[in-house]
């Protein structure tokens, strides 16, 4: 009987291929399929790149037929933010600058998910350069949330987001410097993974706050970001990238271990419950959220994070600042948007600049640049990095009180393309996340079903100690069982149901 | 334009230097796997982390942080355990990022100290008004700090909050950049007091401490060659070539606070450095190949005044001679303009040494915003303790060390000695060669090493070194013996070096085969005494009449008429018993 390969899970079809049940090559052609026709209408790619994948998948089905061991990966089909280089793609960040640019290597994170056995099926659209919450500002087109086409996937990773939503793919990667996945996890209604800065090696990833980004992945059920996660930081330490560290993969285990929480406690911030902005049925996902803990044996406590209103304005010296220097690189010189008949050097950089990058890319720069300029840095710079350590403190006596701090993951559900056009309310719908980024520590998102009010996915956050990520894998996982579909076991929330069946059929 | 010697006389010159050194004796690059090279293909040696490419991130090399640490400890630089990289922006493109990786208000190395002996005719230099509390004022008065890269980081630290201020810092030093900055809290500073002032010695000679700032670690950028435009510059170039082989190499900064006064004493202290780090092994140093720059900074300002003058920094001062000549013809420049009642401009000026001048590359206006910042690829450092202890252990003795020990082991003269110990091959060689000599033995070795080798190699041209020249301490410890012997004499040293050299023959092999072996038997040279005597009887007549000077002709005539083999020592003594 055929379906649509957008059933399975990453753990489904890794196992069904290697029993034998259906081919890698068929699951790429399912994929491939689902992607042509729901695409139109989604836009979550800027390349699909059937030829990379149709070659990896003859690479299992080969490895299968010489009855080599498969990777625990084998054959599911990734999806790929677009600032994470892959050999033989090209890496835009959505942006004009870099609009032909292929690098010549692959980076860690992607070379990590390929070697578990993914095949890789596109690249997945962002914010430019992952300056917002949108994906509104690629410079070649939106993304469309899944669940309501009107409607953004949030950003920056919104294109990884949305893939996996609308079951093109079941696993994606993503990059999250103040929210980047979580939000539009949230906003999707998948699961979105931010493990704890370090944890993932940034070797690759085209840098926007190199001190706040970190890579995670998007799938649509605790157990396969588990899968993803494991795979991510196999291998141990990158020696390509100083900042990161060992962590032991252990979260499939961990994910399968969300049994009972007798003694786990729980924090809840009530100013974070009760903030201006956030909407009812937001908070009332979270309670689901809560109450599911609870009914697994959690322990709920109040914490309180004094420093954390400042971690928007921290943010907003930072992250601008880092860009700006990270950005400085794209010059039109070596590579990249390069303005046709320039006189001379300067006037080469500033207008392949100034017409290479978009507003945001523009915006973000020039504030870091006007941040680091001297006088102004010590006001500005100074100040935000005691910001971020008082931040940082703030989790660390919560977490002496507490295992996990659950919260929302925005105030809001999926909002209308166009609807936010202030960007400094754009950046206020990150006031969730971006604390996680200030503090380095990890933080998953979970769907708790639809809103009441919208009828938009819904989710909840939860953060956990720096490097105890397993636990956020255990926590979500409860979560996610508590609030599954009675008779099928199905996660609450599963692919878009506009999206859901259409092409991908697996024979 | 007037002398220096005439200038330095009313003005005084405040000098500081900024020496970039390349860590040539390294296998990578300062922050990826790129093998350092230093005459391959362009372009061959470079990888997405040298080239800037989207998505790479640096990993620091750890031999180049023991490099530098061994710099400092041997430049009697306090080691700072915490340090961190800081982003320097600036647009262009030989730097692939557009912005170096360097180090920010606190380097690995700070605070240290180096004591010039300045001797011979370069002592000359400073006036005899420059010395004892004039010096003292002088030193205190010159700005710490007043010199490129510091001084902006300074202005940084200048203004930040300082909740700790001046307590944290230096009480007895009158530097401005350590009067506080949460930057440089809790950064101990030079101990003025003890430094010594120079005095100058009867010989005319004078000891001076040069305090060290800084010594920070950084990577290079890569080789621009322009093509078309004039002087190699890039404006009106027709293109512009890049090499990003270079990119990335480990470099190391030292900055001296403004402490030398004269030309020589800049030339000493570069040449110093020099051996220091030849010593340590971490550079090949050389000045003609770029793997040690030096850029001058030089202000004037009357004797006696405190305030000091608007600098210039001078760029290609290429070689030893050039960073004297440069130094001398600015400072003369300078004086010219300010008695003329001129402005000096602060700017950046270029030592052409073919036309013995400096002229204006760039004009600073207003001081660059290179927008610091803590490079967050790279987490600060906290060396350990048995870090730095494993550096200390692997350096080895110093120039200045083992010339006092050549001096006292060995009783060599003290500038001979200095110039041995402080090249590492031939400290290495002479002390083979002179292994067991003491006195005048070890002395002939030294001359020989000093004089004859030194001359060779240098003629020898630069393919040629000590190691690759084929001759042996054990021949340089023949001939001396020869010479020791009287066997021949030193006119005849340099003929047997020159053979010795060319055939790798031993010294005694050649001197018998040659019959160059000299006569030094009285039964033999006196019948040709009384000959040349016989012969010259006006000369003879003249030194009994008291002209001392007409022995030499005699010995000459003598030498002649044993065809050169005579002992000429021995014939000097002959020719005054015969006359006396």
């Amino acid at each position: 009987m055929a379906r649509s390969f957008d059933t399975l899970t990453a753990a489904e079809i890794a196992a069904g291929i290697a029993a034998g049940d259906f081919s890698a090559a068929e699951v790429c052609t399912a994929a491939l399929d689902a992607i042509a026709a729901r695409e139109p209408e989604v836009q979550a790619f800027l390349q699909v790149t059937p030829e990379l994948a149709q070659e990896a998948a003859a690479r299992i089905d080969a490895a299968r037929a010489a009855g080599e061991a498969l990777g625990p990966l084998a054959g599911v089909p990734l999806a790929i933010k677009d600032n994470m280089n892959l050999a033989g793609t090209r890496t835009t960040c959505a942006s004009r600058m870099l609009e032909n640019y292929e690098s010549p290597y692959t980076a860690t994170c992607v070379a990590r998910m390929l070697a578990a056995g993914c095949i890789p099926v596109g690249k997945a659209n962002m914010d430019e350069f992952a300056f917002g919450s949108s994906t509104d500002s690629s410079a070649f087109h939106p993304t469309n949330n899944p669940w309501d086409t009107a409607r953004v996937p949030g950003g920056s990773s919104g294109g990884s987001a949305a893939a996996v939503a609308a079951g093109m793919v079941p696993l994606s990667l993503g990059s999250d410097t103040g929210g980047s996945i979580r939000q539009p996890a949230a906003l999707c209604g998948v699961v979105g993974m931010k493990p704890t800065y370090g944890a993932v090696s940034r070797y690759g990833v085209v840098a926007f706050g190199s001190s706040l980004d970190q890579v995670g992945p998007f799938g649509r059920t605790v157990a396969d970001v588990a899968l993803a996660m494991d795979a991510l930081v196999s291998g141990g330490r990158d020696p390509y990238d100083s900042t990161a560290q060992d962590v032991v993969p252990g979260f499939v285990a961990a994910a399968a271990s969300a049994e009972d929480l007798a003694g786990t406690r729980i924090g809840l911030v009530p100013a974070f419950m009760e903030a201006e902005g956030l909407t009812a049925e937001v908070r009332a996902g979270v309670e689901r959220a809560a109450s599911a803990l609870e009914a697994a044996g959690a322990e709920l406590v109040e914490v309180d994070l004094p420093h954390v209103d400042a971690a928007i304005a921290a943010y907003y010296v930072i992250g601008p600042a880092e860009a700006f220097s990270n950005l400085a690189r794209f010059d039109g010189i070596r590579y990249g948007y390069q303005e046709p008949g320039c006189a001379n050097l300067a006037q080469q950089s500033a207008l392949s600049r100034a017409h290479g990058f978009g507003d945001e890319a523009k915006r973000r720069q020039m504030l870091g640049a006007y941040l680091l300029s001297s006088g102004v840095y010590d006001t500005y710079y100074y100040a935000a990095q005691k910001a971020r350590t008082l931040i940082t403190a703030d989790y660390t006596a919560a977490f002496a009180q507490v295992d996990a701090i659950l919260m929302p993951a925005t105030p809001h559900a999926a909002f209308r393309h166009g609807e936010i056009s202030d960007p400094t309310q754009m950046y206020l719908s990150d006031m969730y996340t971006i604390s996680l980024n200030i503090a380095g520590n990890g933080g998953i998102v979970v769907p708790v079903g639809l809103g009441e009010d919208t009828g938009l996915p819904m989710a909840a956050q939860l953060v956990a100690p720096a490097f105890a990520d397993e636990r956020l894998v255990t926590y979500a996982a409860v979560i996610e069982r508590a609030l599954a579909d009675a008779a099928t076991g199905a996660p609450v929330l599963g692919v878009a149901p506009a999206c859901a069946g259409k092409g991908g059929e697996l024979a | 334009m007037r002398e220096l010697k005439e200038v330095l006389e009313d003005w005084e010159a405040v000098i500081g230097l900024e020496i970039h050194t390349e860590l040539t004796t390294l296998d990578t690059k300062m922050f990826c796997n790129c093998k350092l090279t230093h005459d391959d293909e362009p372009n061959t040696h470079v990888c997405p982390v040298c080239l800037g490419l989207p998505g790479a991130l640096p990993v620091p090399n750890r031999r180049a942080i023991e490099s530098i640490v061994k710099a400092g400890l041997a430049t009697n630089c306090e080691i700072q355990k915490h340090s961190m990289f800081y982003r320097k922006h600036y647009f262009y493109p030989d730097m692939a990022k557009n912005f170096q990786t360097t180090q920010g208000p606190v380097a690995f190395c700070m605070h240290g100290r180096l004591d010039l002996e300045v001797t011979g005719r370069g002592a000359e230099e400073r006036p005899a008004c420059a010395f004892g509390e004039a010096e003292a004022a002088s030193l205190a008065s010159a700005s710490a700090g007043a010199v490129g890269l510091s001084a902006d980081l300074s202005r940084r630290a200048d203004s930040q909050p300082a909740p700790t201020g001046a307590d944290a810092c230096a009480q007895n030093d009158p530097a401005p950049n350590d009067a506080g900055g949460t930057a440089l809290a809790g950064l101990s500073s030079y101990d003025t007091a003890a430094l010594a002032t120079a005095e100058r010695r009867e010989d005319g000679s004078y000891t001076v401490p040069i305090r060290i700032l800084r010594i920070h670690m950084e990577e290079d950028a890569a080789k621009m060659v322009h093509v078309g435009g004039e002087e190699g510059r890039i404006g009106g170039a027709a293109e512009s070539l890049i090499d990003y082989n270079r990119c990335g190499t480990p470099l190391i900064e030292l900055v001296t606070e403004p402490d030398l006064r004269t030309p020589e004493e800049a030339r000493l202290f570069m040449e110093k450095l020099r051996r220091i780090f030849l010593t340590l092994g971490i550079s090949d140093c050389s000045m003609e190949k770029g793997s040690m720059r030096c850029d001058g900074n030089v202000s004037l300002r009357r004797r006696g005044d405190a305030k000091l003058g608007v600098k210039t920094e001078l760029k290609n001062l290429n070689s030893f001679k050039a960073l004297h000549d440069g130094l001398a013809y600015e400072i003369c420049r300078q004086a010219e303009v300010l008695e003329a009642g001129g402005e000096i401009y602060q700017e950046t000026r270029h030592w052409e040494p073919s036309r013995k001048r400096t002229v204006v590359m760039r004009t600073k206006e207003t001081a660059d915003d290179y927008r610091f910042f803590p490079d967050p690829d790279l987490a600060p450092f906290d060396l350990t303790d048995e870090f730095i202890a494993h550096c200390a252990a692997e350096i080895p003795e110093l120039p200045d060390a083992k010339r006092d020990r050549y001096q006292r082991d060995f009783g060599i003269k003290r500038a001979d000695a200095e110039q041995i110990a402080g090249d590492p091959a031939c400290a290495d060689f002479f002390e083979e060669a002179a292994a067991g000599l003491a006195g005048k033995a070890a002395q002939t070795v030294a001359n020989l090493i000093v004089n004859e080798l030194t001359g060779y190699l240098n003629a020898a041209g630069a393919e040629v070194t000590l190691e690759t020249c084929g001759i042996a301490p054990a021949q340089v410890a023949s001939l001396a013996r020869l010479l020791a012997e009287d066997a021949i004499s030193s006119n005849q040293a340099h003929e047997v070096f020159t053979l010795m050299a060319e055939t790798g023959d031993d010294p005694a092999k050649i001197v018998d085969e040659r019959g160059m072996r000299q006569v030094s038997d009285t039964a033999a040279l006196q019948p040709i005494v009384d000959a040349v005597l016989a012969r010259c009887a006006d000369q003879a007549q003249q030194y009994r009449d008291g002209n001392q000077k007409v022995l030499g002709f005699l010995v000459g005539q003598c030498m002649r008429e044993s065809r050169g083999q005579g002992n000429p020592k021995l014939f000097n003594e002959l020719l005054r018993a015969s006359l006396s």
